[in-house]
């Protein structure tokens, strides 16, 4: 009954929308108002104004810095808010709390396939990071594959073992490190440009405008594969 | 109508989409897959407004050597790019509070948990 209630509502919401997007300008034409009115400069002056190659780049940390700096607050402020949910309470608080848990042993081809892997695909996140500005990819794609490689890792390592690859000591810092080399960037602006954010826009400092892309890009990777390192680590540890 | 539809496909097929996430979220019980419910009606969106900057034989954003245009919109790919990272986000601390229920109530049934109150 509930299901017949619900498929009928979906019904009813699909209809309009699909009426709606039937209505929209077609799929592809290049005289489509998105397509007419802000990207034409973007893409026409992007890689002059703003220094990347790749436009996406230039404006995700260019035209629209503001946008990504609060944008990596908001994935430290979700590390912080799971730390804070799953660390606050005992271990032993809740009912099922002090179940053994059943570990299964890994297989050896999987882990065979990681241990032969994990150099390359760590090279291939470093690549992704460090040539974000000219090619597909970038701090936030680069820090995900590198998260990934740690949470495989962990899972065939061991918890243990795979935290050694982060040192404890420069852990919270790592964690930081997006916002952190955000805000530094942005400080440089406002301290030799006047505006916070600002990139040189001078040709002779075009070399500077790269180096500060490529500074946030490492910052966004590798502060987002430590939290999604640490929130894998902070979930798994019951 | 059914013309317009059908140039719009894309667009379409993600309003089907949404409508499967809305669908989990409403009829499925367990709180991990109301989540992946709403999950898939996030990718719906995204999915949606990155069609919206396709164009016709449009290539990569990507200047340089050997670019010709024309290219795709970049505005909804770094929107999107956004979008992806705060979803991420709410998809973290979703999971942490489900397990945090778990814990104290164990069980994440959403009709047991009523019944608990």
């Amino acid at each position: 009954m509930k299901r017949a209630l619900t498929a009928a509502l979906l019904v009813l919401l699909a209809l309009p929308l699909l009426y709606a997007v039937a209505q929209l300008p077609p799929h592809g034409s290049a005289s489509s108002p998105p397509y007419t009115h802000v990207s034409p400069r973007y893409l026409e002056r992007g890689p002059v104004e703003a220094g990347a190659e790749n436009v996406v780049t230039d404006v995700i940390l260019n035209y629209r810095g503001f946008d990504t700096n609060g944008e990596v607050t908001v994935i430290f402020t979700a590390l912080a808010a799971v730390l804070a949910v799953l660390l606050g309470v005992r271990k032993d608080a809740g009912p099922v709390a002090g179940e053994p848990r059943a570990m299964s042993p890994v297989s050896p081809v999987v882990s065979f396939v990681v241990r032969l892997l994990a150099p390359f695909v760590a090279l291939f996140a470093i690549y992704v990071i460090l040539n974000g500005h000219v090619s597909p990819g970038g701090g936030f794609q680069g820090g995900a594959i590198i998260g990934a490689l740690v949470i495989v890792t962990t899972v065939i390592v061991g918890r243990s073992q795979a935290e050694a690859l982060v040192p404890a000591r420069a852990r919270r810092l790592l964690q930081a490190a997006a916002p952190l080399t955000f805000v530094c960037i942005g400080i440089a602006g406002l301290l030799m440009f006047g505006d916070y954010l600002a990139f040189p826009r001078v040709a002779d400092l075009a070399w500077l405008r790269t180096a500060w892309l490529i500074a946030i890009e490492m910052g966004i990777g590798v502060g987002g594969a430590a939290i999604i390192a640490t929130i894998f680590w902070t979930m798994g540890d019951e | 109508m059914l013309g317009l539809l059908w140039t719009n496909i894309d667009y379409a097929a993600s309003v089907g989409l949404f409508c499967i996430g809305l669908y989990c979220v409403i009829t499925k019980n367990n709180l991990i897959k109301k989540f992946i419910g709403l999950n898939i009606m996030e990718s719906a969106i995204f999915a949606f407004v990155v069609a919206l900057g396709v164009v016709d034989g449009g290539d990569a954003p990507i200047m340089g050597a050997g670019a010709r245009p024309p290219f795709t919109n970049p505005i909804p790919q770094a929107l999107i790019l956004t979008g992806i990272v705060v979803a991420v986000s709410t998809t973290a601390l979703a999971l942490s509070l489900i397990i945090r229920i778990y814990r104290q109530c164990g069980t994440i049934e959403a009709d047991e948990l009523r019944e608990m109150e």
